[in-house]
This record gives C-alpha cells, structure tokens and sequence, in this order.
C-alpha cells in the first residue's frame, strides 16, 4: 500500500516537472510566451476535490463507515446508475420538465444526497460522481470532471452525518454552517442582482443562459433553507429525516459551491458570475430537492426495511 | 432481471484492439478535443470519429435510436450557439457582420433581428464538430465492450477489485433501471398519473415527481438483496479477487495506447503554448 501512494506522489511530482519543463523550452523559442492552462485546471481541480475527501478519510479513518463491503459495492452500483437514469432522463432532451421563474428542475440530485446519508460517504461520493460522469455521457454533453467531483461531494457529505452517533447533536451544528453560507450566497446575489443566470435556457423564448436571474431564482437557496428548516422542525421526532436533509442540504451548498467556484479558474469566469450565476441557480433548486424528495425516500426506505425485516 | 446492452461480436476496429487500450485511447480522444476551439484541429478529429463510425461496423438499424438522439441534441446545441452566439463571447471579443436578418414578423411590435457574423458561424460549426466528435465515440462503447468484461476492464486501468466491481454493477444496472423506470411510469399512468401536465406551483411540481422517484428507487435497493446474496455467497471481497477472463495485449495495443498518450500529450503541449484557441481565417474578417 505504501508503495502505492509513493508511486502515485512521484508520478504526479514527474507531470509537474514535465509542464514546467515545456514551458522554459517554450521560453526559449518565444521570449513572451503566455502559459494557458485553463483547459488543464479542469482536471486540477478534480484532484483537489478527490483530495478534500481523502483528508477528511484520514483524519476519520477509524471510524467503521469507511468499511467497503459487498452491501456498499452493490449500493454504489445502484445509486450511480439510478442517478444516470433520472438525470438522462429528466435533463430537458427526453422529458420536458417545466421551470418556474428560471428554477429548473433536475430533480436526481435527491439521489446521491439519499444514497449518501442511507449507506455512508464512500457510496455517496462513488454514486454522485459515477453517475454524474455516466449521465454526461448518455446525454452527449461536453466534459466537465470539476461538476462530477462536485457531485460527489454532495453525497460524500451527506454521509457524513454517520461521524454523529447521536444524530440529533450533528444536525444543529450542521443547520449552523449551512446558514452561514446561504446568507453569504444570498448577500452575495443583493450585492450583484444584476448577473445573468447561466444556467438557464429556454429555447423558445430564445433565452441561453443570458436572461437576468429573476428574484425568486436569485433568493432560491433561502427559500430551500427555510424549507429544509422547516422539515427539520416539523418532523422534528423523526431524528432520520431530520438529519437526512440538514447533512443533504450541507452536502449540495459545498459540492455545487466547489465546482462553481472552481470554475473561477477553469472558465474565468469572475466571482460574482461564479456564484450568483451558477452557483445560487445549482445550489437553490437542488436544495428545494432536498427538503421534498429526500425525506419522502428516507421514510419509503425505513418503511420497507420494516416489511422486510432488514 | 438484468437487461444488457445490445453488444454483440463483430469484427470491428474497437474489438480489433484489447478493450482496456480502447478506453485508454477513447478517454485520450476525449480529453483532446476537449482542448481545442480551433475548427482546423477540431476537424481532424471529426474525421478519426466518422471513420471509427464506419469502421465499428455497427448497423444503422442497431444505432438508429442513439442517433437520432445525438442528431437532435447536435441540432439543438447548433441552434443555440448559431442563434446567440452564447459560450462564444468567452473566446472572441470583437465580431465580424456578415449581415443583419431582418425577421419578416414582429412580435408586440418588435422586430427581432439576427446578427449573423463570421464569429457565431465558424463557432457554431466547431461546436457541431465537438459535439459529434465527443457524441459519436461515447455511444458505440456500449455495442462494442463485452459485458462480461467490463470489471476485469476497469480492474485492468488500475482501480482496486471493489470499485472495479462497482463499476462493472453500474454499467449493467443502467439499462435494467431505464426499464424498470419505464414499467413503473405505464404502472402509474394506468393509475391516473400524468407527467405531461405537471402544473401548479413549484413545491407542487417537485412533489408531483416522487410517484416515479420513490418507487423505482426503493424497487432497485429491495432487489439488490439477491444480489449481495449472490456476491456473498461466492465469497465476495474476502480475499484477492480472480476474474474468470484474461486479458492479454498485444503488440498492437501498445501502439495504441502510446499513440493516444503522444497524441494527448501533443495537445497539452499545444494548448499550454495557446495554440488550437477559436479561430476564423484571417481573409474574412481583415
């Protein structure tokens, strides 16, 4: 094993070196020569994410939620092909889901948020990053590994609410960090009202990712917020539900808010188009997603654990 | 029950090569024309796409579904950059007019014009041959790799026994849900549920999608217990795991493997060095 991970350090240090390698010979040949790396910090930055797990991995790693065993293989199977399924499905090509007020529906991200939090982290990142990779591919679209990574990371931390024996003291701590970031997104889209909503397209009516974000999109992640808030306090005893979307809603703020704004460096995109224009229009519906759909599988998944006696 | 893809031998180009050199030049393909926006780089890629197309000798009947798929998706994206030019503007700044279209209507006494330049059309062109480029390759993967091989693939690339494992599940699952996906959607129009209209207000909407969520997902997990059964009871990541099949490269496919390596390596030199950026020929706009 260690030699593994020391073959794997020296090949990452032998690329590093061959880059910089390129670029002084490039010097040579074209004194005011321009390094452009854009198309390479996309890859990058799925390093850095993988990375971002890998340290909370060995900073927990006794913990028995990293056992990988037959369950776990054959879950993160399931999870990543169901969330290629619903999102080739519901991506707008097949089905055409309506929007209301520019908030899309991409209901599927309930999926790895759900497989996080029901069977660890390890199937939470596996299903949100496979599947995302496997739902590109069946939808034909362009290649961006820094939003697969992202994925992952939602349901890498959704299930992370297994490092809290007791369920109910994680959830307020939790409710605690996603308020923090919702309100920096939210000053953040006051600050900036004016950002066109990327993520927005209507054919129709002629609109490409360049229409103004309207309020109701601008203020989405508040509205999921109050929801999940909601949920948390009207199913308040049901401690599973309850967790199951404050450590989802956790999970989408830092997952979508690490591929957009990795895309800061990797489209140039400024922070302000970063985070009002992808990240508020990803983040805020996906959080809606949770407080409706994430509870009504944990609750059918309890259900039938009980009739089978599983 | 699994449903499998429909692969099937043939002696095409990509079963020439050992499948593990395949994925390796397919994910190469992939990364490169990734790089490029320049229509002179993209269109060398277009060409190794239609001639693999050809090559797979794969029937029109067998694909025509998938690609009728990729032609409206490639339609549909051509429109959407042609009519705007969106996702261009981060590539060039200035434009070219060819000329303006006037539309012979109005619509509440605006009259919408087209800018037509040499920016829009050459970027509308390259992201057609992208898409293709990128479309074509990722769907005769299915109809080409074996089933039975895909653990043994990804175990091959160097990922641990488990998540090659999982890989594999993965793979196989995702035609099996797209019909139990299906059945569960006749089950409840037959109950009275329609997708077609789904309306009301936004938390209306999203409730009104969990008759189809819930059930296919829940049906997949009770299920999946055979399984695991299955898997454990043949001593399932107890030990190093054997795969039943080998498989062995040839002379070949290491020819294939440093070819698509030199050629992602080419592109990254090019791209580092800002080469292979959008481009119109310089007659046209001078």
């Amino acid at each position: 094993m260690k030699n593994k991970t020391l073959s794997i350090f020296l090949a990452l240090v032998a690329v590093v070196v061959v880059f910089i390698a390129i670029w002084q010979i490039g010097k040579i040949f074209n004194p005011d020569l321009d390094l452009d790396e854009t198309a390479l910090l996309r890859f990058v930055f799925v390093g850095v994410g993988l990375l971002l797990a890998f340290l909370v991995y060995l900073a927990t790693s006794k913990h028995k939620m990293w056992e990988v065993g037959t369950r776990e293989v054959v879950y993160m199977a399931i999870g990543a092909a169901l969330y290629a399924i619903f999102s080739y499905l519901f991506n707008g090509t097949v089905f055409v889901v309506p929007s209301v007020s520019q908030v899309s529906l991409r209901p599927a991200i309930a999926i790895p948020m759900f497989f996080g939090y029901a069977f660890g982290p390890v199937v939470g990142l596996f299903t949100g990053a496979v599947g995302n990779m496997f739902g590109d591919a069946l939808t034909g679209f362009g290649l961006s590994p820094q939003w697969s990574v992202g994925n992952g990371l939602v349901g890498f931390i959704a299930g992370l609410s297994w490092l809290f024996s007791d369920k109910k003291k994680g959830i307020n701590t939790v409710l605690l960090i996603s308020a923090v970031l919702t309100a920096i997104a939210t000053a953040y889209y006051l600050m900036n009202p004016g950002q066109a909503n990327t993520l927005f397209y209507d054919v129709d009516n002629g609109i490409f990712g360049d229409a103004q974000i309207t309020l109701m999109a601008g203020i989405s992640v508040v509205i999921g917020f109050v929801l999940v808030l909601l949920v948390r306090f009207v199913f308040g005893k049901n401690v599973d539900v309850a967790a199951a979307v404050t450590w989802s809603m956790l999970g989408n703020l830092i997952g979508m808010g690490f591929a957009a704004i990795s895309d800061i460096w990797i489209n140039g995109y400024s922070p302000a188009v970063a985070v009002v224009g992808e990240f508020i229009p990803s983040a805020g519906p996906n959080l809606i997603f949770a407080a409706i759909l994430v509870p009504l599988l944990v609750s059918a998944f309890s259900a039938s654990r009980r009739q089978t006696g599983r | 029950m699994l449903v499998t893809w429909r692969y099937k031998e043939r002696k095409s180009i990509i079963q020439y090569f050992d499948p593990r050199a395949w994925i390796i030049f397919y994910i190469c393909f992939i990364a490169s024309t990734v790089f490029f926006w320049d229509l002179r780089f993209l269109s060398v890629f277009f060409v190794m796409a239609i001639l693999i197309v050809i090559f797979s000798r794969i029937g029109w009947k067998e694909m025509s579904r998938g690609w009728i798929f990729i032609g409206a998706f490639i339609v549909f994206f051509s429109m959407l950059t042609f009519l705007t030019g969106r996702g261009g503007m981060e590539l060039y700044t200035t434009e070219h007019l060819i000329r303006n279209v006037n539309f012979p209507f109005s619509i509440f006494g605006w009259q919408p014009v087209m800018h037509i330049s040499w920016e829009k059309t050459f970027y509308a062109f390259s992201m057609i041959l992208r898409v293709f480029s990128l479309a074509s390759m990722t769907i005769l993967l299915p109809y080409s790799l074996n089933p039975a091989l895909y653990g043994i693939i990804f175990k091959g690339l160097g990922m641990p026994d488990k998540f090659a494992y999982g890989m594999d599940l993965t793979m196989r699952f995702i035609p099996t849900f797209g019909r139990d996906f299906q059945l569960t959607r006749d089950a409840q129009k037959a109950r009275g549920y329609e997708l077609e209209k789904i309306n009301g207000g936004l938390l209306k909407q999203v409730r009104k999608l969990a008759p189809l969520m819930v059930p296919v997902t829940i049906h997949a997990i009770a299920s999946s217990e055979d399984i695991i059964d299955a898997m454990d009871l043949r001593a399932f990541g107890i030990g190093k795991r054997t795969w039943i099949q080998v498989l062995q490269y040839q002379k070949r496919d290491y020819w294939l493997i440093a070819l698509s390596l030199l050629m992602l390596f080419l592109v990254i030199a090019f791209s580092l060095f800002g080469i292979g950026k959008f481009w119109v020929p310089a007659g046209l706009i001078s």
